[in-house]
C-alpha cells in the first residue's frame, strides 16, 4: 500500500556536513508518527523538506500521490500539509475566533466584519479537535495550553491531510500536555497522518503508533509501540558509544569551593543543591523545559528566587539583580545571542567592555584610549576576528560574536561563569575555539556552570554533569560515568512525574 | 573560516576619526549650506542682532532636543516637554509673583518640579511598564491643564529682575541662554561619551535585556533619562518666561515635535541606542536657521511648517536607508 507521504532518496548537505540522508520514508494515514533524535540529528531538516520549507539537494516527496515541488511551502500547503510551530504566532489582542479565521472571510459580507459567522466558523474548526476554548476573549488571556489548541485548530483550518506538530508540549505542564496529546490522537483517528516531533519519551510512548529515530541525518530505527521502550529509544538516539569521541580532558579542577547552593527554589525549579569548585566545569543537562536555563538565570539573579541559600567564595550570595551578581564576580553568557547578549549596532568595543565598564572607569570617567587598548587586549585573547573593533558587532559571524560575548566576561575576570547553550548558532570550527575558551577560563580558576542540550558538549567539557528533570536534580554523573545513554536515561527518569 | 566579507571595514570608520563620524557630518553640512543660502538671500540674516535672536531660539529648541535625546537613546519617547515648558514657565512666575518667593528660589523650585515629573515618568515606564508614549501623553495633556488652571488662562505679570536679566544679559555679545545651551551640550557630551553611566544609557537603548543580563541597572538609567528630559524642559520654561517677562500658559504648544525632529535630524535613532550630542546640537541649529530664515524672507508661516516637515522627512528616510544598508552588510 502506498502511504500518504512517500519520500525517496532525500539528501541535504550544508557545507561539507550531510544533515539529511533518508532513502525511503512512507507515512500512512491514520497514524501518529513520533520523530525522535538529539539536537542536530536531522529531525527538523526532514520535516522542513517534507513541508517544502527547505529545498532538498536530491530526492522526491509525494503527498497523497502528487509530487511536491521541491522547496515550495505554498505547494505543500496546497497538497494538504500543515505545521504547528512557534513560527506563526497568534495575534495576542484578537479573539480566538478572529485568529482562527485570520486571512479568510466568514459570512456573506464583503466589507463588514461578520462576528457571528466568524464565531460559528471558528467553533466548527475547534469542534474538530473537541477543544473548549472561549471564543470572545483576546488569545493573550488564554492559558498556554488553550493557545496551543488554537494554534492546532488554526493549522486545521485548511483541512490538511498531514499535520506536523513540532514539540507541541514543550511549554506545557503534564495535565495540559495530556490534552494536546489526546487531540493529536483524535486527529490521527480522523484519517490524517500526524508527525509528532517530541522530546519527552514518556509522551512518545503514550501517543505514537510508530516511532522513527534519527541520528546524524539518517533514520536509524523504526519501532512499533511494543518495541519502543524507553531503553530502546535511548539506545537508538545515542547510537553506538564507540563513535562518541571524547577528545582530551579539561584541565584538572583546583581546590576549594566557589559556589555552594542549598535548597534553591525559583518558579519551576527546585529545591536543588549544587556545588562548584575552583576551576571546575559543571554541566547541566536535561530535556527542554527541565529548568536548565532557569537554574542558570536564578544563579545570575535574573529571575527571582523563592527559597534556599547560596554562598559565593565563602560569602553569602543572594543576587536580586544581575548587577549584584556581576559585582560579586559572576558572569553569564545567555542562550539567545541576538536577544540577550548583543548590542547589534554598537561597535565590538562597546560589546566587549559592557560588563566591565565600572572596572575600567576611574571613578565615573572613561578614558577612551585606556578603554580602547583594554578591549583590544581582550579581543586578541578571545580571538575575535574583525577589521577594527569600531565596526558594529552585527557585521561579524556568529562564532566571532559569541567569542566577543565571552570576551565581555573575560574582561571582568569572574569567579563564576555561567553558560547557557554557549555554542548555539556557531559553526563547527568556532565551536572548538569556544571550548578552548571555556577551558581557559577554568584553567584560570574560574568555576564554570554550563547548561546545554548537546550531550557531546557536556561530555567534552564538564568534569561532572548534573541532570535535571522537571526542575529537580535527578543525579550528578561524574566524568568517568559519562555516556549518552546514562545522561539520556537520567534526563528521562522522572520527567513529568514531579 | 571567518567569511571574508566581515573583514571589510564599514566605509564611515575607514574614512574618518570619531569626531565627524557617519550621521553627524550630513547635518553639519546641511547647516553650513542652509546658513550660506539664507545669508546670501538676505543680508540681515547673518547680522549680529539676528544671530542673537537665533541664539536665544536655539537655547530653547536645543535644550529640549538635548533632553528628549536622552530619552530616545534609551528607546523611549517624551511627548510631554512642550507642556512641561508651559507649566514650568507659569509655575516659576506664580511662585515668584503670587507666592512672593525670591527669584532664584522660584526658578530652583520650577526646576525641581521638572525633575519630579521626570522621576514619575521614569517610574511609570520602568516599574508600571506603561509605554513611554502613553506615559508622556498623559503629561502632555495634564501639565498643559495644570498651567492653564494655575493662571486661569491669563499670563502672570511682573516677574523679578533675575528673570529679566537672564534674558537680557550678554557675555561678549552672546546671550546668556545660548551660553547655557552650550554649557548643557558640553555636560551632556561628557556624560554620554566619557562616563560609564552614559555608555550604559546607550546599552539600555541598544538592547535592554542584554544590558540587564550584563549587570546594568536598566531601570535607573531609564529614570535618569526622563529626569534629564523634564528638567531641561523646565529650564526652557524659565527661559521663556524670562524672555516674555510673563508666565504664559499657552506657550510652547507643539514644541515637543520640534524637539523630537531636531533629535532625529541630528541622527538620534528612534529605535534607541544611537545618537550623539554633536548631531542633536546641529539638528537644533538647522531647525532654528530654517525657521528664522523663512521669517526673514517673509515666507508665510504655513509654508514654514511644510518646509520643516520636508526636512524631517529627508532625515527620517536617510536614517532608514542607512540602517537598511547596514542590515544588508550583515547578511
Amino acid at each position: 500500500m502506498r502511504g500518504l507521504v512517500e519520500a525517496t532518496g532525500l539528501r541535504k548537505t550544508y557545507g561539507t556536513v550531510e544533515v539529511l540522508h533518508v532513502d525511503r520514508l512512507s507515512l500512512a494515514a491514520g497514524q501518529v508518527v513520533a520523530l525522535l533524535g538529539e539536537n542536530g540529528a536531522g529531525k527538523s531538516t526532514l520535516v522542513r523538506v517534507l513541508t517544502g520549507a527547505t529545498a532538498a539537494d536530491a530526492g522526491h516527496v509525494e503527498l497523497g500521490g502528487r509530487e511536491l515541488r521541491n522547496g515550495d511551502p505554498a505547494h505543500a500547503q496546497e497538497l494538504g500539509v500543515a505545521t504547528v510551530s512557534q513560527e506563526f504566532p497568534l495575534v495576542g489582542e484578537m479573539s480566538a475566533a478572529e485568529n482562527l479565521m485570520l486571512g479568510r472571510r466568514a459570512g456573506s459580507g464583503r466589507v463588514v466584519f461578520d462576528r457571528r459567522a466568524t464565531e460559528r466558523a471558528a467553533r466548527e474548526v475547534l469542534g474538530l479537535i473537541g477543544a473548549d476554548v472561549p471564543l470572545d476573549q483576546p488569545v493573550s488571556r488564554l492559558s498556554v495550553a488553550q493557545q496551543q489548541l488554537v494554534e492546532i485548530a488554526k493549522a486545521l483550518g485548511r483541512d490538511p491531510k498531514v499535520l506536523v506538530l513540532d514539540e507541541p508540549t514543550s511549554a506545557l505542564g503534564p495535565v495540559e500536555s495530556r490534552r494536546v496529546l489526546r487531540v493529536a490522537r483524535d486527529l490521527a483517528a480522523q484519517g490524517r497522518a500526524v508527525i509528532f516531533i517530541g522530546h519527552r519519551l514518556d509522551e512518545v510512548r503514550e501517543i505514537a503508533d510508530r516511532v522513527l529515530v534519527m541520528r546524524n541525518g539518517r533514520l536509524v530505527a523504526d519501532l512499533t509501540p511494543e518495541r519502543a521502550t524507553t531503553e530502546a529509544m535511548i539506545r537508538a538516539m545515542a547510537g553506538d558509544e564507540a563513535d562518541v569521541l571524547v577528545e582530551g580532558d579539561p584541565p584538572p579542577p583546583g581546590d576549594g569551593p566557589v559556589l555552594t547552593v542549598r535548597g534553591l527554589e525559583a518558579a519551576g525549579i527546585g529545591p536543588l543543591d549544587l556545588d562548584v569548585g575552583r576551576g571546575e566545569i559543571v554541566g547541566v543537562a536535561g530535556l527542554m523545559g527541565s529548568g536548565r536555563s532557569r537554574l542558570v538565570h536564578a544563579l545570575m539573579g535574573a529571575v527571582r528566587t523563592t527559597g534556599g541559600t547560596m554562598t559565593l567564595a565563602g560569602k553569602p550570595y543572594a543576587p536580586r539583580h544581575p548587577a549584584d551578581a556581576v559585582r560579586a564576580g559572576v558572569g553569564l553568557v545567555p542562550e539567545d545571542r541576538k536577544r540577550q547578549s548583543l548590542l547589534p549596532f554598537a561597535p565590538v568595543r562597546w560589546n566587549i567592555s559592557l560588563a566591565a565598564l565600572p572596572r575600567i572607569a576611574r571613578r565615573s570617567w572613561l578614558d577612551p584610549r585606556a578603554e580602547r587598548s583594554f578591549t583590544d587586549g581582550v579581543r586578541r585573547s578571545v580571538k575575535v576576528r574583525c577589521a577594527t573593533q569600531e565596526q558594529p558587532i552585527g557585521t561579524l559571524s556568529g562564532g566571532n560574536q559569541q567569542r566577543a560575548v565571552f570576551g565581555r566576561w573575560f574582561a571582568t575576570e569572574p569567579r563564576l561563569l555561567l553558560l547557557d547553550e554557549p555554542t548555539r548558532g556557531v559553526d563547527v570550527g568556532a565551536k572548538a575555539e569556544i571550548y578552548h575558551l571555556v577551558e581557559s577560563f577554568a584553567a584560570r580558576g574560574t568555576a564554570v556552570v554550563i547548561a546545554s542540550s548537546e550531550l557531546e558538549e557536556l561530555m567534552r567539557l564538564a568534569h561532572r554533569t548534573a541532570v535535571l528533570a522537571g526542575g529537580r536534580l535527578v543525579t550528578t554523573i561524574p566524568r568517568s560515568g559519562y555516556s549518552k545513554h546514562a545522561l539520556m536515561t537520567a534526563a528521562n527518569s522522572e520527567g513529568v512525574a514531579s | 573560516m571567518t567569511p571574508l566579507r566581515t573583514e571589510v571595514p564599514p566605509v564611515e570608520v575607514a574614512l574618518g576619526g570619531t569626531f565627524l563620524r557617519g550621521k553627524e557630518i550630513g547635518v553639519v553640512g546641511a547647516v553650513v549650506v542652509v546658513f550660506a543660502v539664507f545669508a546670501l538671500a538676505n543680508g540681515n540674516f547673518a547680522g549680529v542682532s539676528n544671530l542673537q535672536t537665533m541664539g536665544v531660539d536655539l537655547a530653547q529648541y536645543g535644550l529640549l532636543a538635548l533632553g528628549v535625546s536622552f530619552v530616545i537613546i534609551t528607546g523611549g519617547i517624551d511627548l510631554s516637554v512642550g507642556s512641561v515648558v508651559a507649566l514650568s514657565g507659569v509655575w516659576s512666575a506664580w511662585l515668584n509673583v503670587h507666592a512672593g518667593l525670591p527669584d532664584v528660589l522660584a526658578i530652583a523650585l520650577a526646576l525641581v518640579t521638572g525633575a519630579v515629573i521626570g522621576v514619575l515618568h521614569g517610574l511609570s515606564v520602568t516599574v508600571l511598564g506603561v509605554p513611554p508614549f502613553v506615559t508622556t501623553l498623559v503629561t502632555l495633556v495634564a501639565a498643559r491643564g495644570a498651567a492653564l488652571a494655575l493662571t486661569e488662562g491669563f499670563p502672570i505679570d511682573g516677574v523679578g529682575s533675575v528673570f529679566t536679566s537672564i534674558a537680557q544679559y550678554r557675555l561678549a555679545g552672546v546671550p546668556v541662554p545660548t551660553l547655557l545651551f552650550v554649557g548643557a551640550c558640553v555636560v551632556a557630551w561628557l556624560f554620554l561619551e566619557r562616563t560609564y553611566q552614559g555608555r550604559q544609557l546607550y546599552a539600555v537603548g541598544g538592547n535592554a535585556e542584554a544590558a540587564r543580563l550584563a549587570g546594568i541597572r536598566t531601570r535607573r538609567r531609564v529614570v535618569l533619562a526622563y529626569v534629564v528630559s523634564s528638567t531641561c524642559a523646565a529650564a526652557v520654561g524659565v527661559l521663556v518666561t524670562a524672555r516674555l517677562t510673563v508666565g504664559q500658559p499657552s506657550i510652547a504648544t507643539g514644541w515637543e515635535l520640534n524637539a523630537i525632529a531636531a533629535a532625529v535630524i541630528g541622527g538620534v535613532g528612534l529605535a534607541g541606542g544611537v545618537g550623539r550630542v554633536l548631531g542633536v546640537a546641529f539638528g537644533a541649529i538647522l531647525l532654528v536657521c530654517i525657521n528664522n530664515g523663512l521669517v526673514i524672507l517673509h515666507v508665510s508661516p504655513y509654508y514654514q511648517q511644510i518646509v520643516l516637515g520636508a526636512v524631517l522627512a529627508v532625515a527620517v528616510v536617510t536614517d532608514r536607508l542607512r540602517s537598511r544598508g547596514s542590515e544588508r552588510d550583515r547578511r
